[in-house]
């Protein structure tokens, strides 16, 4: 039903943009969220989903110096995480470290292991490569693309190589390639440019304005779906990209944030600004030639690719993410600081 | 002596006697043939004279095995000379054979006898049959004549039937003729049959394959009528002549594809026009004569639609209603080609419609035109056309059709019942509203996106952390204003009013009215920063309970009121998440309080629902202020002056109020 509390809920203090999941801890389906306050001392919280499924826990709560436009868990240890911070007036990058044995301590610290400083300006986000253990990093801020090389043990992260996106071209934010370590994409005011880290050039671009999210497949190659303010979600192919593969109707408002499964072929999820989560199903097969017809598909010949939609927020929903440890969970964030924690088991059936 | 042996010896004196009596008898027959076959060739030229060449060719054959054996040399002369004459005979029987003018039973007899002379009589018929064959060209029906041709056919004093024994027009003169031919040969040349069949089915075809082609050009029904009038009289003149060519049957079976063409091209017609009318809209509002180019080219496309279809259908009644042996026959293909005609004809409208709003890419992908790029050029006021379109097809038209067709054009088709009917208008209907909603939403869409392009641009310009004081009320919101005006004056061309419900902010329930709303005016400023946060976000959790948020993204309407109130909502969405995104000094803020409150009053008479348009404004100043770093608002007087101000100025740009 929809509307009706199905999932978990957890409150954070203030207002919230980012969540992601705790890949890298396999023991619990853990997520680890913080907090946008301009005024207020923000936080960064670690929950973890309990056992039974019915509760979110509270592992740990850190108190972060500015407010969370970023947050980005380490694919490979679970106490480190990246955040994009502001004090209101200028941006910062960084690299935490959660201290061992934090259950047990009264007021854990977290450690700063880097600082992302070679950026001036507004920071836009860390990306982690998805796929591995792998010891570099990018960061992307307004006009550049950095590619860090980091050193946890040593503490330290360098700039390994630097390049601008090329004049107005303002960049937003961007995906890392699960299948492609040199290849990243990032995504700006009127395309998305992907870029290949080695060179530090632009390979190709899918001309195309105002994608604020994108997100690549992780289990088929070439496959990028993209959210886009007004006009929906777009599945890519990137060996053809002028034409999308497939289209969804996305949200009322804006679609602020699309996430594919990392498990199941064809589910995606989008956060939108008018406080929802849709469920899609949309598959694609090998073959799929490039959609020309968009949605403009007779609605008799096609099932409705919504599964289901969740609405039990309050305001604008920013944040979302998978569980990689128990594929059927998602979380997702809205801004008044709610965690909802929800599964798509009853939908799984549909497929 | 007995009486017996007296006979005997007369006998045998006779025997010498009838011997010789004999030979000179075989002597005289003899001499007679010789006799014979020397008078042969004067014979044969009496015979000549006498154009008795029965007789003749008698003679001469009878002549031939002496010939055969003797003519070398004893009979030279005699062979030589008669067979002068039988060539002489044979020209004749030719000339004969060949000769129209000479009777059946002339030419029939003719032919037998030059077989009968051993002359190679396959070889003259395939001449003849040549040349009735070349003949076939001038009875062709070509298509510059065509129209003359239908024209002739049609006009009742000159349509002659066909046992009218003077023919009334050059074609049927033609016909009868080609008829007389046929009917001849069929006796001359006994085994001619297939070849002679052939020649008839050939003319049908060519008749229809030239029907085909001028179905393609834009001709009414009458028109087809007329040609398939000539092309049945026609057959039915080869059918008297040539029964075993089944022409009639053969004739229906290429009548169906001429028919079921002219059918499709109809309807291929029609969408044309309607496209064109469609079209005309694109032209930029600056060039239009018209004041309301919208209202017009939605009345204009309404015609077109139901006018047009109402025509197609009694143009097709024609072919129902005539007589026409050939038509009667087909009638149950051409209710169904209707039926199916007017189904496909539906669907490719709805993808016209789709193309035309730019919803759909044009169908090759090698075009690789965005969907971005795609609608810049469709103007949104076409989009709102369509829209409004396909309901008035959805509700006006589709039904006028089906009644259309249950009068005429129902009761047996040849479909089959398990098929089902051709024509379905419920799922039809169904089409034409989803493509009404998708492009309203599309309109909707595309003018929502052009008023987030200038806030975007609006809130990502300055730098709000160090913005000055406000001086005036910014220019964004007269850019704001206008595009509102456009879209206003776009969907009180088209768009129905609704029922005029203005929810104004008394009227309703405590719930609606959320003590977070009114922050600023209420004066709680007073308090502490941290413990309004604090506060406000309990509230907002709260307050939201109560299905504030519900009102927000609820369905666009076809009415005028709640197209604009829905963009309205959504651009005041937008404000509120591009407000989100920044970070304000106490400047920076004072100026988002200064403007919101300047769009207050304008926003709430255009829109139906004053009260959530209040919430929404309400919600750009929490979220600014939330993004505020000492959000403290202007003084009521200065937010006034300032108001006022902007007033003033605007007034003084356009003297006359509207």
């Amino acid at each position: 039903m929809q509307g009706g509390s199905s999932g978990i809920g957890y409150g954070l203090k203030y207002q919230a943009r980012c969540i992601s999941d705790v890949k890298a801890d396999t023991d619990h389906t853990s997520f680890i969220t913080g907090t946008l306050s301009l005024r207020e001392e923000n936080e960064v919280h670690l929950i973890r989903l309990s056992s039974g499924g019915t509760e979110l826990i509270c592992e740990g709560l850190f108190s972060h110096p500015n407010e969370i436009w970023d947050l980005s868990s380490c694919p490979f240890d679970q106490r480190i995480f990246s955040t994009v911070f502001s004090t209101g007036e200028s941006y910062g990058a960084a690299i935490w470290q959660i201290p061992e044995l934090y259950g047990q301590l009264n007021s854990p610290q977290l450690e700063r292991i880097a600082s992302l400083d070679a950026h001036v300006g507004k920071i836009n986000c860390v990306l982690w490569w998805p796929s591995g253990r792998h010891d570099k990093l990018i960061s992307i801020d307004d006009e550049n693309l950095f590619l860090w090389s980091l050193d946890c043990s040593k503490k330290a992260a360098q700039v390994q190589s630097k390049e601008s996106s090329g004049m107005l071209h303002y960049l937003s934010g961007g995906a890392w390639d699960p299948h492609d370590v040199n290849a990243v994409a990032a995504t700006c005011e009127s395309s998305v440019q992907f870029w290949d880290l080695r060179t530090m050039k632009k390979t190709s671009a899918i001309e195309r304005a105002h994608i604020r999210n994108a997100n690549y497949d992780m289990k088929k190659k070439h496959i990028l779906v993209t959210a886009e303010d007004e006009s929906g979600i777009h599945i890519w192919d990137l060996r053809k990209p002028k034409i999308p593969v497939k289209e969804l109707p996305g949200h009322t408002h804006w679609t602020w944030a699309v996430t594919c499964n990392p498990e199941y072929d064809g589910l995606i999820l989008s956060a939108g600004t008018d406080s929802t989560v849709n469920l899609w199903l949309a598959p694609i097969s090998a073959g799929d030639e490039p959609n020309s017809e968009g949605i403009a598909e007779s609605p008799t010949q096609q099932a409705d690719p919504l599964l289901n939609s969740y609405s039990d927020y309050e305001d604008s929903v920013y944040g979302l993410a998978w569980s990689s440890r128990e594929p059927w969970i998602f979380a997702s964030l809205s801004y008044d600081g709610r965690v909802v924690v929800e599964s798509i088991k009853p939908f799984l059936s549909r497929k | 002596m007995s009486v017996q042996s007296r006979s005997d010896g007369v006998n045998t004196s006779l025997f010498e006697k009838r011997e010789h009596i004999e030979k000179l008898h075989r002597t005289r027959n003899l001499l007679r043939k010789v006799q014979f076959i020397y008078d042969l060739p004067a014979r044969l030229g009496k015979c000549i004279k006498s154009e008795a060449y029965a007789d003749a060719v008698k003679f001469y054959t009878g002549a031939m095995p002496i010939f055969k054996a003797y003519g070398d040399s004893s009979f030279q002369d005699c062979k030589r000379a008669s067979e002068d004459a039988v060539a002489i005979i044979v020209k004749n029987l030719q000339g004969k054979l060949f000769s129209d003018s000479e009777s059946i039973q002339a030419r029939a007899e003719a032919a037998v006898l030059l077989k009968q002379l051993d002359f190679p009589v396959d070889n003259l018929q395939a001449k003849l049959l040549e040349k009735l064959e070349q003949s076939l060209w001038d009875l062709q029906l070509k298509t510059d004549e065509i129209e003359n041709v239908s024209m002739d056919s049609n006009d009742p004093s000159k349509q002659g039937k066909v046992s009218d024994l003077s023919p009334t027009t050059a074609h049927e003169a033609s016909v009868r003729e080609f008829a007389e031919a046929i009917r001849a040969y069929r006796i001359i040349f006994p085994d001619s049959g297939r070849q002679l069949i052939t020649l008839a089915q050939d003319l049908v075809i060519n008749h229809f394959e030239t029907t085909e082609q001028y179905v393609k050009r834009r001709i009414s029904s009458a028109n087809l009528l007329g040609v398939l009038r000539t092309i049945w009289a026609d057959v039915l003149l080869m059918d008297e002549v040539l029964h075993e060519a089944v022409l009639p049957d053969f004739s229906l079976e290429a009548a169906q594809g001429a028919v079921k063409k002219y059918v499709a091209s109809t309807f291929t017609y029609l969408l044309q026009d309607i496209s064109d009318v469609l079209l005309r809209v694109n032209v930029s509002p600056k060039e239009a004569a018209e004041e309301h180019p919208l209202q017009v080219a939605l009345e204009a496309s309404r015609k077109a639609v139901l006018q047009g279809s109402m025509d197609v259908l009694l143009d097709f009644c024609q072919f129902l209603d005539d007589d026409l042996g050939l038509l009667v026959k087909l009638r149950d293909f051409i209710i169904d080609w209707v039926q199916e005609g007017f189904q496909g004809f539906l669907s490719a409208l709805d993808d016209r419609f789709l193309l035309l709003s730019g919803r759909k890419n044009s169908s090759s992908p090698d075009q690789g035109l965005t969907e971005g790029a795609h609608s810049e050029k469709v103007l949104a006021g076409l989009v709102l056309v369509l829209a409004q379109l396909s309901i008035f097809i959805e509700q006006t038209v589709i039904p006028r059709i089906t009644e259309e067709i249950a009068a005429s054009f129902s009761g047996g088709g040849a479909r089959g019942i398990e098929n089902g009917p051709a024509f379905v208008p419920g799922e039809i209907c169904r089409i034409f509203r989803s493509a009404g909603e998708k492009l309203l939403h599309h309109y909707v869409n595309m003018r929502t996106q052009r008023v987030s392009a200038l806030l975007r641009k609006r809130f990502s310009t300055p730098n709000w952390v160090k913005h000055k004081e406000p001086r005036e009320v910014h220019m964004f919101v007269d850019l704001f204003l206008q595009e509102l005006k456009a879209i206003g004056i776009e969907v009180k061309q088209i768009l129905p009013q609704g029922l005029l419900r203005k929810h104004w902010r008394s009227d309703s329930n405590g719930s609606t009215t959320s003590s977070r709303s009114n922050p600023l005016r209420d004066d709680k400023m007073s308090r502490s920063n941290t413990q309004r946060a604090r506060s406000q976000l309990l509230e907002t959790h709260l307050a939201k309970l109560f299905k504030q948020k519900v009102e927000i993204f609820t369905k666009v309407e076809y009415t005028q009121e709640s197209v604009v109130t829905t963009i309205v909502k959504l651009c005041l969405k937008s404000l509120q998440e591009f407000v989100r995104l920044q970070t304000f000094n106490r400047s920076g803020f004072q100026q988002i309080q200064l403007d919101i409150q300047f769009l207050r009053t304008p926003l709430k008479e255009i829109v139906e629902d004053e009260a959530v348009i209040d919430f929404l404004l309400d919600e750009v100043i929490v979220a600014a202020s939330e993004r505020c770093l000492d959000p403290t608002p202007l003084e009521p007087p200065i937010l006034d002056r300032l108001i006022q101000a902007k007033l003033a100025k605007l007034k003084e740009q356009n003297p006359i109020t509207p």
